[in-house]
């Protein structure tokens, strides 16, 4: 059933594969370290948080224990493989050796050992259990208390504390801004199937499981941002169900909340000062699942950090015109029936809450870098960006018949990037 | 009971009374009939070997299809569907299809032998076992030639996490496929299992103590009591989703109500004991290969049994060690970190013993013993990484991550596929009495290990580098690159290593060295027997004086002749060899089970009310087959026949009261 296409796409990677293989020969030896290299955006060695460095911590004394193990046992095992070879035929047709069965002695010794050894690793796993479940009984006061609900494949925050008139809590989507220096205490909850709240740097994962209240506790050490994910299978687009969280100073912080609370900027044509110009040049075709972010991230000049903060502003180059299209299409393709824009005409709760959305780095799930380009292509193709999703399914087609319930013209889709883009 | 009794029945057979059609005991010996009729052991045995390594096969190239997406970061060779079709049926397909059975081929060829037996307790009951193995390997895999948007194969994981199982995120039958053949999977494991536990007890040859026995066999009776202990909890789980899905029970739909997480206890009180299931076979296999070439018996026999049992006992109480991640408070997830890290105590112990085993031994280095040692490295490895993730907050890093899935892979590949590997190239010249060439085993062996290697070892870097299992893309900025490229090309060289193991093997089949009777210097009972093993095994059922039986007969052999002498006229004067006889309706019984399995899982759902739709009408008339298979089964009576070794074959039935006094 899948032979054909899967010989097909066989074909294709093979071309694929040599193309980025080439370069890699040249520096191959960049590449070899590559393969060692534990300090990427999720590491779990690289870490940033307390609660992950004492998870890492405890990971280091039983890597140092069975090392050292692994050495003994394994030098033993190596000496009596070189030293008890038979050399040649005659050595093989030797007189049997003794035909011994064993020394108590040895065995008793041996199970004591193991059992010291273990003892090392218990008494700091046990310390590490309590630290890790709860915000220490000291910090408590001081804790920030946040709520992540997963869907089918985003994530949803709210603040507790923070809460809108005649709203309810601040609600935000995918990006989890959080306080630096502060324990965070986030309950975790989901609305259809398992997910699995993680990122590394911070601490380790905590699943989100129905009818359960779990909850779990980092905090980072400094302002930051940082990579999570969703790790536990929840479907189809499990692999792109991502999401960052960005920690900030006490003085941005407040500023963020207090942007956040405001309802959704509109845009008139005195506030757009610049001369309009179009979003970007053309509309890209997108192959499916092609890589969705650039260099932004790992750029010497500009920390990632940064790259929210500088997203924070809006556009100087905003076409009112267009935004107020934009912002009329949105109604009439039924997107407002999914997404909450505060104080624009979207209402729905299905989807992630879309009043702040062009102040984020990424959008579909931490998936693609927030621009145009990207907006674009997963309002034209979100099923081929996250296979399986709910804005396509049911919104886009009707699931029962799978024929479409509206058409996006490339012009319509222009105007609704530049609508959500101005979304700050 | 004493396996010394014998038939009551004296003197040659005389002609049978004429027996309904049904009833007809069928008498093939070659063809097709006689190996769906067989209910010989070694027959049986070859046949789960068989198929066992078809689905390896199948098994394996689902892997290299995983690792050539994950070739490279945004990889478009297969979709996200058809990935998680891929690991969901390789991780179901390798446990369930490929290494039980092929641990069953063993039990079922090589423990009767060992234990002096002429075959298993339950001849009838064995064939069952099989077909019905093959019944749930084709439910299963059935998904893959039926149209993907209603069927297609499985792709909840083969863990099954509920909900994602219910109808309402995956509506395909895909599931109720995998219910279905995980459900008949643990109906042919648990009836071999009694039947082994059984053939142990009670089959054993004269002064063949339970602490004579081989290894291995130990090891069999401790795998088959955590199969029927632990399959029980799968199937109710299994059951309560079947009924979720079928008739719109809330055991897992947490929308009405019901809890997600009891599911992920059943699987794992099932799931954790079935890993010591998979590995403890293989340990067996190891203890017997390592006394073999290093020429002493196994060092600290008692302990080494001690400890597999100890596994045995302690694998049903660490099952929460998969749930550290669930939220389970604090005194669970430590009492179950503590369980899991005593576990290394027996398993280190194995591996202490081994090492003695070595320890002043003439080391012969055969192809089996350079898996064997193969094995001892990889999988200490594969336990100390076990060790990491017992300490429960530092798992919470690694849970879901590559680094389990190196662990893990370093267990069962490095652990139980070497060991079995290892077991084939053993007793191949037992089974078809041709060895295999040395130089090529040990080619394949290097290949593989090296290639197994290259693959798993850089995974443990990219799993602490942060990188989710089961997903089918990775960006190209996360530092997960050189790792994934390295583990393809492992795989590439992984699965060469193993095509060259699996030709040789068919090579040696057709063309390869004959050999005589005990090539390797064995001591355990199954080399005390002509090669390939006549149908009854035994000429004579020997008498055991010793831990090491066959070791022993060879150097006390003016006594033991002697002996067997003795023993030959007696079992002639009794009757000669009873065999019992062949059957078809194990495997019409299996084929009732298919068909209504069909029904109930297969089959779309129908407007047509009641009995007259497709459906529930498939699933009665399999059902109907199914109980009147068994019916006539039971009609036909466990009777059996004799030979007599001057050549004759008595063609009477003889009627014992059970099947057990051969």
């Amino acid at each position: 059933m899948y032979l054909p296409s899967l010989l097909r796409s066989l074909g294709r990677m093979g071309i694929r594969v040599l193309a980025l293989a080439s370069p890699l020969f040249l520096t191959g030896c960049d590449f070899f370290n590559a393969i060692w290299r534990m300090d990427g955006h999720q590491s779990t060695i690289v870490v940033a948080g307390p609660v992950a460095r004492a998870q890492r911590d405890l990971f280091y004394v039983t890597c140092w224990v069975t090392l050292v193990i692994f050495i003994i046992v394994g030098a033993v095992l190596a000496y009596a493989t070189i030293k008890f070879k038979a050399r040649n035929a005659a050595d093989e047709h030797a007189e049997p050796p003794e035909q011994g069965h064993g020394n108590p002695l040895v065995e008793i010794s041996l199970i004591a050992a193991s059992v010291f050894a273990l003892v090392i690793i218990a008494i700091p796993t046990l310390k590490a259990i309590w630290y890790t479940y709860d915000v220490p009984e000291a910090e408590k006061a001081n804790a920030y208390e946040v709520t992540a609900t997963a869907y089918q494949w985003w994530f949803k925050f709210e603040y507790p504390g923070e809460p809108i008139e005649n709203v309810g809590p601040l609600s935000t989507s995918n990006e989890l801004v959080i306080p630096a220096g502060r324990p965070v205490h986030i309950n975790l909850r989901t609305v259809d199937v398992i997910h699995s709240f993680w990122v590394p740097k911070l601490a380790g994962k905590v699943d989100m499981i129905p009818n359960r209240g779990n909850r779990l506790w980092l905090q980072a050490d400094a302002p930051g941002y940082f990579w999570g994910q969703c790790a536990e299978y929840c479907g189809d687009s499990h692999a792109v169900m991502r999401f960052r969280v960005i920690a900030l100073g006490k003085d941005d912080f407040n500023a963020w909340l207090a942007a956040q609370k405001a309802t959704a900027r509109t845009v008139t044509a005195t506030a757009a000062a610049g001369q309009p110009r179009a979003q970007f040049a053309a509309l890209k075709e997108w192959k499916r699942n092609e890589p969705g972010y650039t260099d932004k991230y790992d750029r010497p000049d500009l920390s990632p950090l940064d790259n929210w903060k500088q997203m924070q502003a809006p556009n100087p180059n905003e076409d009112a015109a267009l935004i107020a299209q934009g912002r009329k299409l949105f109604q009439e393709k039924t997107c407002i029936g999914c997404h909450t824009i505060r104080g624009h005409e979207g209402v729905g709760i299905t989807g992630p809450n879309l009043t702040h959305v062009g102040a984020r780095t990424t959008i579909a799930a931490g998936l693609l870098e927030n621009n145009p380009e990207q907006l674009a292509r997963w309002i034209r193709h979100p099923d081929q960006v996250k296979p399986g999703n709910k804005m396509y399914n049911g919104g886009y087609i009707d699931v029962k018949t799978r024929k479409p319930n509206f058409t996006l013209t490339d012009a319509d889709v222009t105007a609704l990037v530049a609508y959500i883009s101005s979304l700050k | 009971m004493d396996a010394t009794v014998k038939s009551h029945f004296i003197g040659k057979d005389g002609e049978s009374p004429a027996r309904p059609l049904l009833l007809a005991r069928p008498t093939a010996t070659t063809g097709l009939m006689s190996w769906l009729t067989t209910v010989d052991h070694k027959r049986i045995g070859f046949l789960y070997g068989a198929f066992a390594l078809f689905f390896f096969l199948v098994g394996g190239v689902e892997a290299l299809l995983i690792r050539l997406q994950l070739m490279v970061p945004n990889n478009t060779l297969l979709t996200a569907e058809q990935y998680n079709t891929m690991f969901t049926m390789h991780g179901t397909t390798m446990i369930f299809l490929a290494v039980m059975p092929l641990s069953a081929a063993f039990f079922n060829f090589v423990m009767p032998l060992q234990i002096g037996a002429r075959d298993v307790a339950f001849p009838r009951l064995n064939a069952f076992s099989l077909w019905t193995f093959v019944v749930g390997a084709i439910i299963l895999n059935i998904g893959w030639f039926l149209p993907a948007d209603r069927w297609g194969a499985p792709d909840g994981g083969w863990f099954g996490y509920s909900p994602l199982t219910s109808r309402t995120y995956i509506p395909k039958h895909s599931i109720d496929m995998w219910v279905m053949g995980l459900q008949l999977l643990g109906v042919a494991s648990i009836a071999a299992s009694l039947n082994f536990i059984v053939t142990i007890i009670n089959m054993r040859a004269p002064g063949m103590t339970m602490m004579r026995l081989p290894v291995f066999v130990w090891m069999t009776l401790v795998t088959s009591f955590l199969i029927i202990l632990s399959f029980p909890a799968i199937t109710i789980a299994l059951v309560e989703v079947m009924m979720d899905r079928l008739f719109g029970t809330n055991f897992f739909e947490a929308s009405m109500g019901g809890m997600p997480i009891l599911w992920q206890h059943l699987f794992w009180v099932f799931g954790h004991p079935e890993v010591y299931i998979l590995i403890l076979p293989a340990m067996g296999i190891i203890s017997e290969i390592l006394p073999t070439f290093s020429r002493k018996p196994l060092y600290g026999y008692p302990i080494v049994v001690f400890s597999g049992a100890c596994i045995g006992f302690l694998g049903f109480a660490v099952w929460s060690h998969h749930m550290f991640t669930t939220g389970m408070g604090t005194v669970a997830t430590a009492a179950f970190a503590l369980a899991t890290m005593a576990i290394a105590v027996p398993t280190g112990v194995k591996i202490f013993n081994w090492i003695g085993t070595l320890w002043g031994g003439h080391l012969q280095m055969r192809t089996p013993m350079m898996f064997a040692l193969g094995f001892i490295w990889m999988f200490m490895i594969g336990g100390f990484s076990g060790v990491m993730h017992s300490a429960a907050p530092a798992d919470a890093q690694q849970q879901d991550s590559y680094f389990v899935v190196a662990h893990f892979h370093y267990v069962l590949i490095g652990g139980s596929i070497f060991a079995l590997l290892a077991g084939i190239h053993y007793w191949f010249p037992l089974i078809f009495g041709r060895r295999v060439s040395e130089f090529w085993g040990k080619l394949s062996f290097w290949i593989i290990f090296a290639g197994f290697n290259i693959t798993f070892f850089p995974l443990h870097f990219v799993g602490l580098n942060g990188m989710p299992r089961r997903t089918f893309t990775y960006d190209g900025n996360m530092g997960w690159n050189a790792p994934n490229f390295i583990a393809t090309i492992g795989a590439l060289i992984l699965g060469t290593g193993i095509a060259i193991y699996f030709a040789v093997m068919i090579y040696t089949y057709f063309k390869g060295e004959k050999v005589g009777r005990d090539p390797w210097d064995g001591r355990t009972l199954e080399w005390a027997i002509p090669n390939p093993p006549p149908e009854y095994n035994f000429a004579v059922i020997p008498n055991v004086h010793a831990r090491d039986a066959f070791w022993y007969e060879k150097h006390h052999q003016a006594e033991i002749e002697k002996e067997k002498a003795e023993l030959s006229k007696a079992e002639e004067a009794h009757g000669g060899i009873h065999m019992p006889f062949q059957s078809i309706w194990p495997f019409f019984t299996s084929c009732g089970i298919l068909i209504a399995a069909i029904g109930i899982a297969v089959l779309d759902h129908d407007p047509r009310p009641g009995f007259w739709g497709w459906k529930v009408g498939t699933a009665i008339l399999g059902g109907v087959i199914m109980f009147a298979s068994i019916y006539i089964w039971s009609l036909e009576g466990n009777e059996g026949y004799h030979l007599h070794l001057d050549g004759e074959k008595g063609k009477g039935h003889c009627h014992d009261a059970s099947p057990a006094k051969h």
